[in-house]
């Protein structure tokens, strides 16, 4: 059987081993400098490497993924947030936000009317909170719409 | 770089935007967080242009920290090279970085430096049972065995603090510089700690660094790296009177565009003079361990230019640079 | 009496009306985030560091206001625990035991007013405690050279991990995963990028706020999204609050008695809140016996662990400010705040920021009476916002760590960059592999390789040199004891189930 753990450290491996040879290829330092700036991360790579080794040899008991729509409504969970990301200078604080936090809302307790107002809600309130009791400066809207 | 492009994009659209709706008032980038010493100076100066009626509009700061001042550099150089409403804090770590080419392709020759109007004088300190009484009791020492001191400051190793003690011992006929050992930690405090510990044989930093810890008692300062003896510190003799001549003070300063008018560059020489003289920057000095050191205009590029030159000779000795 | 007069200065600043607000606004806020099950000290403040940031607080008001709601959340955890059988924040779990079944027999307002004074004797005993004990300890530091930090850091590291995962190699791999994370960026001492890929943002390095705001705070949505909130608090029910005053007497001792061993606890790098209360209430249950009747719902029971967990609260400050070294998660956040605001931590801390402090620990104290006030009169208010159903709650936090991190840096790059320490974040707590490590890593990385390069660079490259004083001799035996013995303990002291056992973040 395939287990977490096991790809895990797998994909560690290979991470360490890469990150020891991106360290071997720099160049050494200056003469006072007498360990350089390869050593430590070529140790910390070799960390890494062997507790991911045994990761690979004795893996813990398979976590409890959760089923794979679930997992789908992760990962769209994590786009939504990206996509906020993106979206909050180009589009102002409110807009966005509403979108963003009605959606995580509905995907908590999937009731669409209580996620729209939460969405509008949060987006409102927060946004009056940072602007005006807490001074940092956010724009509403589209700069372009603003003027 | 996709970003980077957007980052940029987004700083100039603020920027424009700023100016659309306040022609006339300058602008200060503090290349670092608020907090350091460059936000100090832009807020300071800023500040004191407006109280004394240099300026009509209060400074606006603006923070853009990256690189160590790179980001800001560079930005100055590529958007905003005739903007003539522009300044840039600077400091001596401002002209370090660029003679040891850490702004990547950037040369100092991009910008002028308009004028200092205060800075930290350089000090070299031992522990107070040290046996090293004076300056060259500490030469002498590195001189008959190079791995019997350590110095310790709160500059990388190539920075600053690092240069200091380098200069000295360059003045005073040491030239295997690489053989000294120097180790940056992070500021003078906790340089003035290892000190202490006796981890490292001698301190080099800052003047304001060290006040407190003179004052307990827990240091003896060696030298003072200026012209002159500082004010309220007259018992502390100069590198120069001990025979090396060397001056390294970190001031405090700015920058503007490069492709301003020689009359603009001026105005913002005489403003600076203008702040320097003011007792609010006086006052300012003294609240925070600064000396006066007052070079405005021409006077000042051309100093720069000889301090680059000499650390960039330093910094290839030592390798830092190839 | 020098501890007078810094305690005059401290409270010169700590009785502004500004620093008192804000004071009262981190108890509150603090309080709530620790009664709010999910959320505990580190995300409440990891949540509030960019913002606090972006106001342009000065060193003292920030710490004051982060610290303020450490202390609250330390409060608030309790409030959960009682109520619902759900610790607000892991140090809490103890409280669940006598806490719970206190509040079916209908005695949740006894159990709250004795547990809110417990916390309040432990935190209050602890902040007197680090004002005495922290300057000595700041002398001590001047002991420590390249080669004692370089094997502190490794103590650190080796008992952090060792408590925090049930699986060794988990908690190393962990460590060196933060570690990696930390020396991305320009390499000071060289002047080179390292590991950046010529991506000119991760020049600077990996900000520590974005990871622990990515791993502590946007992870826990996705927490939310997979259980769709079932640990919510909806239907709170809580009658008149009394106060039990003979009750309370009788648990004098106790208080004091976790009190002090709790402080002790908080002290030892990486035990923190957690080992806190378990040993109070251990303790407390070996005192009195099996007449004590712990675990049936007696006051003794809510009394240990509170004392307990709080003291070890103010204890954990300790070697953060002295050796800059947290013992928790928590104080590894607050270690965040301090480098953000360009205040080393260590013996020079105190000499030359005598105002950051002495305000800090004058803050604290006062903190504590009005977390007093506020937990045991205003008791009620809490348990009210304890019933904001999730699905309002965690979408705030998220907009709110969105905001913090976009106001420090405008960067699509740090909200993309925090997205994925959420993500990661998930993953790792799923798989046992705790996150903590991960940003102590991240936070001491870089000081670590600094001071193992100092070590060599003054000893002429002689490796021995790291294991030539007393003082690194005793840390690196016992970071090896740290690190191996928890595996040969955890047989021994079962620790109790909880949600979060996973996770070591107090």
């Amino acid at each position: 059987m395939i287990r977490t753990d096991r790809v895990f450290g797998v994909v560690v491996i290979l991470a360490a081993l890469a990150y020891i040879a991106s360290a071997y290829n720099l160049p050494q330092g200056s003469m006072f400098d007498k360990l350089g700036p390869k050593a430590f991360p070529i140790i910390v790579g070799a960390g890494a490497l062997i507790s991911a080794a045994f990761l690979v040899l004795r893996p813990d008991d398979e976590p409890d993924w959760p089923p794979v729509p679930t997992l789908l409504a992760l990962a769209f969970a994590t786009l939504v947030l990206v996509a906020y990301a993106y979206a909050l200078k180009p589009m102002g604080f409110i807009v966005p936000t509403a979108i963003a936090a009605g959606v995580l809302s509905y995907q908590i307790t999937p009731k669409p009317l209580s996620a729209v107002l939460v969405g509008i809600g949060l987006s409102v309130g927060l946004f009056v909170i940072f602007k005006y009791a807490l001074g940092l400066s956010l724009f509403a809207f589209p700069r372009a719409l603003m003027g | 770089m996709k970003f980077t492009y957007l980052k940029a994009l987004g700083t100039s659209a603020v920027i424009s935007l700023m100016a659309a709706s306040s022609a006339w008032s300058a602008e200060c980038i503090a290349p670092a967080n608020p907090g350091g010493g460059w936000d100090f100076t832009c807020r300071q100066i800023g500040k004191i242009l407006y109280d004394i009626g240099q300026v009509d509009a209060p400074v606006q700061v603006t923070n853009m920290a990256g690189a160590g001042g790179g980001l800001a550099f560079s930005t100055v150089v590529a958007e905003r090279n005739e903007d003539p409403e522009l300044i840039v804090a600077a400091s001596s770590a401002t002209t370090t970085r660029l003679a040891q080419k850490a702004f990547g392709d950037a040369t100092a020759d991009q910008v002028r430096f308009v004028g200092a109007i205060g800075a930290d004088p350089g000090v070299i300190v031992v522990a107070a049972d040290s046996p090293y009484q004076s300056l060259s009791d500490l030469v002498e020492a590195v001189k008959a065995d190079p791995a019997s001191v350590a110095f310790a400051g709160g500059s990388a190793a190539g920075g600053f603090d690092h240069m200091k003690p380098l200069q000295v011992l360059k003045a005073g006929g040491f030239d295997d510089i690489t053989a000294v050992k120097y180790i940056g930690v992070d500021g003078g405090a906790d340089a003035i700690t290892q000190t202490v510990g006796g981890f490292t044989q001698a301190m080099t930093g800052d003047m304001s660094e060290i006040v407190g810890f003179i004052k307990s008692g827990e240091v003896r300062a060696l030298a003072v790296l200026t012209e002159e003896r500082v004010p309220g510190f007259e018992d502390i003799p100069t590198a120069k009177e001990q025979g090396y001549d060397v001056v390294a003070v970190n001031w405090r300063g700015l920058y503007v565009p490069g492709g301003i008018s020689d009359g603009d560059f001026q105005k913002w020489a005489d403003r600076l003079q203008a702040v320097a003289d003011s007792a609010e920057w006086k006052q300012a000095m003294a609240d925070n361990g600064l000396a006066p050191f007052t070079k405005v205009g021409g006077d000042f590029q051309s100093w720069i230019d000889g301090v680059i030159a000499q650390t960039e000779e330093l910094s290839r000795e030592i390798g830092v640079i190839q | 009496m020098e501890i007078f007069s810094n305690l005059a200065l401290g409270f010169s600043i700590a009785l502004t009306p500004f620093t008192l607000m804000l004071a009262v606004i981190g108890c509150f806020l603090g309080t709530i985030i620790g009664a709010l099950p999910g959320l505990g000290p580190s995300n409440g403040v990891a949540i509030l560091i960019p913002i606090t940031f972006s106001m342009g607080l000065d060193a003292t008001a920030a710490l004051v206001l982060l610290t303020s709601v450490y202390y609250g959340a330390m409060y608030g955890g309790r409030i959960s625990s009682i109520l619902l059988n759900i610790p607000g924040d892991e140090p809490a779990m103890m409280t669940t035991l006598d806490g719970y079944p206190m509040a079916k027999q209908g005695r949740a307002g006894d159990a709250l007013v004795i547990s809110g004074v417990a916390s309040f004797v432990g935190a209050f005993l602890a902040t007197i405690a680090l004002a005495m004990v922290a300057p000595y300890l700041a002398r001590i530091a001047y002991k420590f050279g390249p080669a004692e930090y370089f094997a502190l850091y490794t103590l650190a590291f080796a008992t952090l991990g060792g408590m925090a995962s049930k699986n060794q190699a988990k908690a190393a791999l962990a460590s060196f995963i933060g570690l990696a994370i930390a020396l991305v960026g320009l390499d000071n001492n060289s002047g080179f990028n390292r590991f950046t890929g010529g991506n000119l943002h991760l020049s600077d390095g990996i900000d520590f706020l974005v990871a622990i705001v990515g791993l502590f705070a946007v992870s826990e949505v996705f927490f939310f999204i997979e259980t769709h909130g079932k640990d919510s608090a909806v239907g709170v029910k809580l009658g008149k609050v009394t106060i039990p005053w003979a009750e309370m007497w009788s648990t004098r001792w106790t208080m004091i008695r976790s009190s002090v061993v709790g402080f002790v606890a908080g002290v030892l790098p990486g035990a923190g809140a957690s080992l806190g209360s378990f040993m109070t209430y251990m303790m407390e249950k070996g005192i009195a016996g099996d007449k004590g009747g712990f675990g049936t719902g007696v006051a003794k029971g809510v009394a240990a662990p509170e004392a307990g967990n709080n003291a070890a609260a103010g204890g954990a400050l300790v070697p953060m400010l002295t050796l800059g070294v947290p013992g928790s998660g928590t104080t590894a956040v607050l270690l965040a705040v301090l480098m953000t605001l360009n205040i080393t931590p260590g013996p020079t801390l105190f000499a030359d920021r005598p105002e950051v402090v002495w305000g800090l620990i004058a803050s604290l104290l006062i903190a504590n009476v009005v977390l007093l006030l506020m937990n045991v009169p205003m008791v009620k208010v809490f348990v009210k916002i304890l019933m904001v159903p999730p699905a309002v709650l965690l979408p705030a936090v998220t907009m709110i760590s969105f905001v913090g991190i976009y106001s420090l840096s405008g960067s699509y790059f740090d909200l993309v960059l925090m997205i994925i320490f959420g993500v990661v974040g998930y993953a790792f707590r799923k798989m046992d592999i705790p996150t903590v490590p991960v940003i102590l890593g991240i936070l001491l990385g870089y000081q670590m390789e600094n001071n193992l390069r100092h070590a060599m660079t003054l000893s002429g490259g002689e490796w021995t040199y790291l294991f030539s004083s007393p003082i690194a001799i005793g840390l690196w035996i016992a970071a090896v004891l740290g690190f191996v013995a928890p595996m040969f303990l955890r047989g021994l002291l079962k620790r109790p189930e909880i949600r979060d056992a996973d996770e070591l973040v107090d």
